[in-house]
């Protein structure tokens, strides 16, 4: 198993993760999709400092912290879902559009 | 030696009106007029000093000191060099003798002065202002400088104008200070340019330097002859001589003590004085000689013709000081320098003497009228007895001075013309005839007005010490400076262009020379033939035979009584003046005002409708037109093709671009 193996690995989740987000029609596959860019990042992180500075820990510590962010900022999202879902009723993309010009 | 602190003289009483103007309170009985006075004395202190050591050969005449004024580079004909004016003093005989005279007079009058402005409301400014005018006057006698001299000659009509107005909550004295001010003025300006001619063809304003150049023959002689008419235009102005002369007899609102310091010392005597001053020039040139003397001779007749009629006691006066000015202009001007400076320095005193006399006189009666007066002698008799010493000076009887100044003056102007002698002899005597008029109708016969002349009395000491000063003076100086040519000699010794001149004269009169006993002897029997004359229509009390006279001529003495009519005719300028002034406002207001200025804006506006206009159809429609496009159609559509709120579209867009950047780098 090489580096490049796991950058790979990363980039194929990363896309992934991106043509789901957008793609989905609902929110909570987007928000899935989201989580799934934030550990394709992750995987990276955990990688390069495996294979570049094995003597630190700086990427793997980054790569928690990141993984704390995105609980607390599913929390924030799910509680958007929720508001939006009482609102109206349904949670797909097409109908939020209160960004129009 | 005393004569190296003559530039002292003018500072003094300068500073001392300082003093008095600015120090202490406005109080009637302030004791700042001692200032001024403690002044005047130290100046005259000092003038007498540089007379006596000058008269004992002690100092050498003339003397000259002087300082850097400022100086500036220069490119005279194509050579760069320093121009450095310079100002200091220069002292001759006649500047010598002035200054002893003006600083006595002024003193004289300044102590005077106390008792006659007792309890004057302005009574220290009257002494600041006094102060001021004598050291003008002084500055103007010392001064080397032409530009310095110009600049006194200035003040002293400020000064004038002060205190000939210094009444001026009554009517009369602010149109009279106005009128000798713009009056003298006229004169002034003919100096001014003379003052231009000076500098340009002599390059200085240093006299003495001016006289070498003079006499050198550096100058054309037509520019001589218009240097010499702008002074004496000046002098004219100053000095009170035909056609110039209307603002003296009005000067009479002033206090009196002012009357008689510019009559005798500071004001009049500054046009004769700057006429000795200049006498290089006038050597120079015949034919402003020649002026000098007519414009003398014409105002000598015509103003003591005038001085025949007036009621006004001071009137009187004034005019015989306009004539006897003319005395001395007319003896400058037939080469008689020391003559006409002899009848200045006499006349100086006698003619305060009488002016103050007139002052007590009026001080005493309140009027100036001597229709209201009559009979004082027995209620002043100081008074009436130093002003009989005045007035026989004035009318040239031995042995008082005016006897010896004025016959020194004829003798000369009969070598120079007997038809000018004619006519002088015939002034002479009507100065007698007016002189004594104006005596008998003060002090003798009865009193007219008894409220008046009844509560009349003697002026206080004051007054009265000053008066037997001059008087005094006025008997003995004629006798005394005549004695030997004591007089002659000395203001000769700074003034070689007098001996000059007077050499000429004898040259040229070689042929005509009048016997000296025959003149004074002839001149004395005609003055007391005119004396009695007066004395027989005028001493009694009974005027009807001064009436018959007036009535068989009574279209003289309205010719007289209108003055010739030169005040009308310088109304009549004023009047012209007006009228052009108010031509002038109408097209200002009428022509320039409303075609050009209200033109102008007119045209501005209308040029400022048609950017406008063009403004808001072409260039805001553009501005607008712009704005429009951008928002409306292309904003719009835009916004309607990208901006639809899809937030998947936008990230959509977000990862093409930086997809983009990752494949273009």
């Amino acid at each position: 198993m090489t580096l490049a193996h796991y950058i790979a690995l990363g980039a194929v989740l990363f896309v992934i993760g991106i043509f789901g987000a957008l793609t989905r029609r609902s929110v909570i596959g987007i928000l899935m999709s989201i989580e799934l860019m934030f550990n394709a990042a992750n995987i990276n992180l955990a990688a390069f400092n495996r294979y570049l500075h094995p003597e630190g820990v700086a990427g793997q510590a980054f790569a928690l912290f990141i993984m704390t962010v995105a609980a607390a900022e599913v929390v924030v999202g799910l509680a958007l879902v929720l508001a939006i879902y009482r609102n109206w009723d349904k949670t797909y993309m097409e109908n939020i559009n209160l960004l129009k010009g | 030696m005393m004569i190296e602190n003559v530039w002292l003289v003018p500072l003094l009483p300068l500073a001392a009106s300082l003093v008095i103007l600015f120090g202490g309170r406005e109080r009637e009985d302030s004791p700042m007029p001692f200032v001024g006075i403690a002044a005047m004395a130290a100046s005259l202190y000092i003038s007498l000093a540089v007379i006596f050591d000058a008269a004992t050969g002690a100092a050498a005449l003339p003397f000259e000191k002087e300082w850097l004024w400022y100086s500036f580079a220069a490119n005279l004909g194509g050579q760069p060099s320093i121009f450095e004016m310079r100002a200091g003093v220069l002292i001759d005989g006649a500047a010598a003798v002035m200054l002893g005279v003006v600083c006595l007079v002024s003193l004289l009058v300044q102590i005077y002065s106390l008792g006659y402005m007792h309890g004057d409301r302005k009574f220290k400014r009257y002494f600041a202002y006094i102060s001021f005018f004598t050291a003008s006057m002084l500055g103007l006698v010392v001064s080397n400088n032409l530009i310095v001299v110009f600049a006194c000659w200035e003040l002293v009509g400020v000064s004038s104008y002060l205190l000939i107005g210094f009444w001026f909550e009554k009517e009369a004295p602010p149109y009279a200070a106005k009128k000798a001010f713009i009056t003298t003025k006229l004169g002034d300006l003919g100096f001014f340019l003379a003052l231009l001619l000076i500098f340009t063809y002599a390059g200085s304003y240093n006299l003495v330097r001016l006289k070498e150049t003079v006499e050198m023959g550096y100058l054309p002689p037509m520019v001589l002859t218009l240097i010499g008419l702008g002074l004496l235009c000046g002098a004219a102005g100053k000095s009170a001589q035909a056609p110039l002369f209307i603002w003296l007899p009005d000067a009479m609102e002033g206090p009196t003590p002012v009357s008689a310091l510019i009559h005798a010392a500071t004001m009049v005597a500054a046009g004769i004085y700057l006429v000795a001053r200049c006498y290089f020039f006038f050597l120079a040139s015949p034919i402003a000689m020649e002026t000098v003397a007519w414009a003398g001779l014409i105002t000598a007749f015509l103003a003591g013709s005038m001085a025949l009629v007036p009621y006004d006691i001071k009137r009187v006066l004034a005019f015989s000081t306009v004539s006897q000015l003319g005395f001395m202009m007319c003896a400058l001007g037939v080469g008689g320098y020391t003559a006409g400076l002899f009848h200045l320095t006499t006349h100086a005193f006698f003619k305060a003497l009488l002016f103050l006399g007139a002052g007590s006189v009026i001080h005493a009666v309140h009027t100036n009228d001597m229709r209201s007066m009559g009979g004082l002698s027995k209620r002043m008799p100081w008074t009436f007895l130093t002003m009989t010493v005045g007035c026989l000076a004035l009318a040239g009887i031995p042995p008082f001075a005016g006897f010896f100044s004025k016959d020194q003056i004829l003798e000369k102007v009969f070598e120079h013309s007997p038809v000018m002698f004619a006519v002088l002899v015939f002034t002479a005597c009507l100065t007698a005839f007016y002189t004594f008029r104006m005596l008998f109708l003060t002090f003798w016969g009865d009193g007219r007005d008894h409220h008046r002349v009844d509560h009349a009395e003697e002026s206080g000491a004051v007054m009265t010490v000053p008066l037997m000063i001059l008087a005094a003076l006025s008997l003995v100086s004629g006798w005394a400076l005549e004695h030997g040519h004591a007089f002659a000699s000395f203001v000769g010794s700074g003034g070689a262009a007098g001996h000059a001149a007077e050499a000429a004269g004898h040259a040229a009169a070689a042929g005509h020379a009048i016997n000296p006993m025959v003149l004074a002897a002839g001149v004395t029997a005609g003055a007391c033939f005119f004396i009695a004359l007066a004395y027989s229509l005028y001493a009694g009390r009974d005027f009807s035979r001064a009436q018959r006279l007036k009535s068989l001529f009574q279209p003289v003495f309205d010719l007289l009584e209108k003055r010739y009519g030169f005040d009308a005719f310088f109304l009549g300028l004023v009047d012209l003046a007006d009228r052009i002034a108010v031509l002038c406002r109408w097209v200002d207001i009428e022509v320039i005002d409303k075609v050009f200025v209200d033109g102008w804006g007119l045209l501005c506006r209308v040029a400022a409708e048609i950017s406008h206009l063009f403004d808001a159809l072409f260039v805001d429609q553009a501005v607008d037109g712009c704005g429009y496009v951008s928002r409306d159609i292309a904003g719009r559509g835009l916004r309607s093709l990208i901006a639809r709120g899809q937030v998947q579209e936008y990230m959509l867009y977000l990862a093409v671009g930086v997809s983009l950047f990752a494949i273009l780098k």
